[in-house]
């Protein structure tokens, strides 16, 4: 225990900085939350369908299902730039969900569904703030739904693909420059769903005793919003240049690149220890589009690209985790997240700043196979001052985000 | 033991690492905001919309400042308060503009500028000290204008005072008092200055036919004058740069060539009729958009002087739309069938503008070159601004121009501008403050103010 509380301290004083990469959300298990959200290389359990499909074929049991739930809750502070001016989103809670189900129909083969919200971002300024020409409010979420397939190669190589089945929906309210009497400031929400597919394919090699290295390939994922629905509250006499009408939305879900190597030493493979690097295609996301069917012929905006620019990142990430006995297993791990936005693209709809992300983890075995998982994540908030030029809006962000959560695994 | 330890620990981590923003830290620098005092004309007084009105006046760019300055340690900053939405009235006092749906001579209903509808409010005298000493309609001059505050001066001809100053003039039974008199009364310790703009604006406004351009000699006198008059209580502050009226749009809404023609038909009967029975030539006229006709005082013609407007010429806002739209104003007159030119006093020529921006970079000349220097006073180049402002900009995603109505920041005479115009230009003169005595005066969030109001 001394070990793990002097090693958590360590993390902590040793990362001096910031918070919040882009839309991607990387709670997906709680064992692998526990070390630092790391994984590419594990087999604990059912989560390798998502983490690595290569990996699926390792896990031991016949039957295999794992789910939970985050708590993730974000706290950003924001001070405009050459104003007296500070506020803060909203606080909510977003749950990310996860759940996964395998199933060894031989010794070497491993199918499985992985269902889960790799992508997401919700969040809620408060009401009439100063950037809300830009965003009130947003919430996006995606499910994934991967059938998987595993196989392995004796108790050396195995690989695994998975067919990637997203669907979404999109809900953002911002507020429209036009001033009248009975609405005395415009406003629009846009809202709508939709689905795309993509897949996830993954290596896995255990070439010596204790040693696991995995390499896993998310595409990326073009979820298009088709005939979504603009709803413009303005003074009546502007109703022809907004009138409601239908919208497209194009948002790219970034694809991902992970390497990882896990090692496990000690009496009876008491220690492990494992690192990842994970690079995200964010290059993908060049700016969020709007195209809106024109429906008036005094119609003010029917197409608005509302420039990104989100720069491609390496994610290093390290885990460890210590079985204190055949009942309790400890966790904890870090990476540092660089965020994806350029300082002068920082949009408050995504406030990013970089983050470094500090966890730690506890399973509870009450019986084999059964297994309670707790893990806690909280990110470091630090400070981060930009500007979305285009819309010339400057100011510092602030974050910080903890996010409990639970689990439950059973294999038999 | 330990465990306790972990928890205590996780906890401590847990509030160390949450981060909080420093506020916005506000400093005074080098000057002294105790007593603020705005000096000038109607876009100082909160003048919109086409009249001097409640809540226009309230959101007046001094008014905004203050509550910025006040930030700082500056004290009460009275405006002479108008009670009603109408606006102040007197003889002559226009209406107050707001947008309504009004129909044109040909039928077709628009929204654009139409008359408040409400009681004029009478002008009487508020009978306070006040701070934001904003006078519509004044030059450089009036500074020194003895009486110009007194009611008396309101009836002689030509009028000798100004209705606006007669409401809040500390000596209005003083003939010899003038606006400079009210400093050592005040004894301000800081000033925003925007003056000068009339002395070239009026002569514009008025189609350069019905006013004069104020000589740039007195110009220096008068402004160096209030500015000393100004230094000699012991305040010191900004002064504002004369904007160019051509980034206006009172002056930039109508284009010079507004004679649309879409059928070879009538062009080809035009330019017959313009040539064989008016003896006009030289007016060819083609498909699409067609200058408008002008007076032309020095043409050889016998009873057409008339000529084609030029590039870079302006129409006033003022002009008579419905002759233009209906009645064949600036081409042929349906009425009496003969070339009918735009008058004069509604158009900026060629040579009216030279006289302008003469006029203008000579007034600019003289506040940045001789009077910020020789007073030590820090200058807002709102000239510059304005222009900006006409090729575009955006604040907190909210894009603004210089185009009447649809641009976003002026209001809807076309000359002053809107709550939202006048906290930008608010901002402009905080940076200048900044910029020149090191203070830290946080600018206002633009965001709070509104723009034109459409029903």
């Amino acid at each position: 225990m001394r070990r793990f509380t002097t090693l958590l301290l360590f993390v902590c004083l040793a990362a001096t900085t910031t918070f919040g990469g882009g839309y991607q959300v990387g709670l997906h298990s709680m064992r692998n939350i526990g070390m630092g959200l790391i994984g590419t290389s594990l087999s604990y359990d059912a989560s390798a369908l998502f983490y690595n499909p290569g990996g699926a074929a390792f896990v031991k049991d016949k039957w295999s299902f794992s789910g939970g739930v985050s708590f993730l809750m974000a706290r950003t502070t924001f001070q405009a730039t050459d104003v007296n001016y500070q506020t803060h989103l909203k606080s909510q809670i977003n749950t990310p969900l996860y759940f996964y189900a395998a199933f060894k129909p031989t010794k070497d083969l491993s199918v499985g569904l992985a269902i889960n919200t790799p992508y997401g971002n919700s969040l809620a300024w408060e009401d009439n703030w100063k950037g809300r020409f830009l965003i009130q409010n947003l919430s996006f979420k995606a499910f994934t739904f991967q059938p998987t397939v595993s196989y392995k190669f004796g108790d050396i190589l195995g690989i695994g693909v998975g067919l990637v089945y997203a669907t979404g929906s999109v809900d953002m309210n911002k507020a429209v420059p036009v001033n009248g009497n009975d609405v005395p400031e415009g406003s629009v929400n846009i809202k709508g769903n939709a689905s795309s597919f993509g897949f996830n394919a993954g290596i896995m090699v255990h070439p010596v005793k204790g040693l696991s290295i995995g390499i896993d390939y998310r595409s990326k994922i073009e979820m298009k919003v088709k005939g979504g629905t603009a709803t413009f509250t303005v003074p009546a006499s502007l109703g022809g240049s907004f009138p409601n009408t239908n919208v497209d939305v194009m948002l790219p879900l970034p694809a991902n690149l992970d390497f990882g190597a896990s090692y496990e030493f000690g009496k009876s493979n008491q220690f492990m220890i494992g690192i990842n690097l994970c690079y995200v295609f964010w290059n993908t996301y060049d700016s969020l589009i709007f195209n809106f069917e024109k429906v008036s012929p005094t119609q003010a905006i029917t197409r608005s690209a509302v420039p990104a620019l989100y720069q491609s990142r390496l994610i290093p990430r390290i885990g460890f985790q210590y079985k204190i006995n055949e009942v309790v297993t400890v966790r904890c791990g870090g990476y540092y997240d660089p965020s994806p936005v350029q300082s002068d693209y920082l949009n408050p709809q995504t406030p990013s700043t970089d983050q470094v992300g500090l966890t730690c983890g506890l399973s509870v075995n009450p019986f084999k196979g059964f297994s309670i998982d707790a893990a806690f994540l909280y990110i470091m908030g630090t400070q981060r001052t930009g500007s979305f030029s285009p819309d010339n809006f400057k100011g510092t962000y602030s974050n910080a985000v903890y996010s409990p959560g639970i689990g439950l695994s059973y294999s038999f | 033991m330990k465990k306790l330890l972990f928890i205590i620990l996780s906890l401590a981590l847990f509030t160390a690492c949450e981060r909080k923003i420093n506020e916005f830290s506000v400093t005074t620098g080098s000057a002294n905001f105790k007593t603020y005092v705005a000096l000038g004309n109607s876009l100082v007084a909160g003048y919109a919309d086409g009249a001097l009105y409640k809540s226009g006046q309230a959101y007046s760019t001094p008014a905004i400042i203050a509550r910025q300055l006040q930030l700082a340690g500056c004290g009460p900053f009275v405006q002479p308060v108008v009670t009603s939405e109408y606006g102040v009235g007197f003889p002559g006092s226009g209406p107050r503009l707001v947008l309504g749906p009004s129909t044109a001579c040909d039928g077709s209903v628009s929204l654009g500028p139409v008359p408040y509808i409400g009681e004029k409010e009478p002008l009487a005298p508020v009978g306070y000290v006040v701070q934001n000493l904003g006078i519509p309609g004044m030059k450089s001059f009036h500074m020194f204008a003895p009486g110009y505050g007194s009611p008396l001066g309101l009836t002689t001809n030509p009028p000798t005072a100004n209705p606006y100053y007669v409401r809040f003039c500390t000596e209005p039974m003083n003939p010899n008092f003038k606006v400079v008199d009210e400093f050592p009364k005040l004894m301000p310790t800081f000033f925003t200055m925007q003056l000068g703009d009339n002395d070239v604006l009026s002569y514009a406004l008025s189609g350069g036919v019905g006013d004069v351009i104020t000589d740039p000699a007195l110009f220096a006198q008068t402004m160096g004058g209030t500015l000393q008059a100004l230094k000699a209580t012991g305040a010191n502050g900004v002064v504002a740069t004369i904007p160019d009226v051509t980034s206006i749009p009172y002056f930039t809404t109508v284009p010079y060539n507004g004679i649309v023609l879409t059928r070879q038909t009538l062009v080809d009967s035009i330019n017959f009729f313009m040539s064989t029975y008016f003896g006009l030539p030289q007016l060819v006229y083609k498909l699409g958009q067609n200058p408008f006709l002008v007076a032309d005082p020095t043409s050889p013609h016998p009873v057409f002087k008339v000529r084609f407007m030029k590039p870079g010429e302006l129409v006033l806002l003022s002009v008579p739309q419905d002759s233009l739209k209906c009645y064949g104003m600036g081409i042929i007159s349906r009425i009496t069938s003969t070339p009918w030119a735009i008058p004069t006093e509604y158009v900026l020529t060629e040579d009216e503008l030279a006289n302008i921006q003469v006029a203008t970079t000579a007034y600019n000349d003289i506040i940045t070159k001789q009077l910020a220097p020789t007073f030590g006073v820090g200058i807002v180049d709102l000239n510059a601004k304005m222009k900006q402002l006409q090729s575009g900009i955006v604040w907190d995603g909210i894009k603004m121009n210089a185009n009447y109505v649809t641009g976003g920041a002026f209001s809807l005479d076309g000359i002053h501008l809107n709550p939202r115009g006048c906290a930008l230009s608010a901002n402009y003169f905080i940076e200048a403050i900044n910029a020149k005595f090191g203070s830290t005066i946080p600018q206002v969030d633009i965001t709070q103010y509104p723009g034109v109001k459409f029903p």
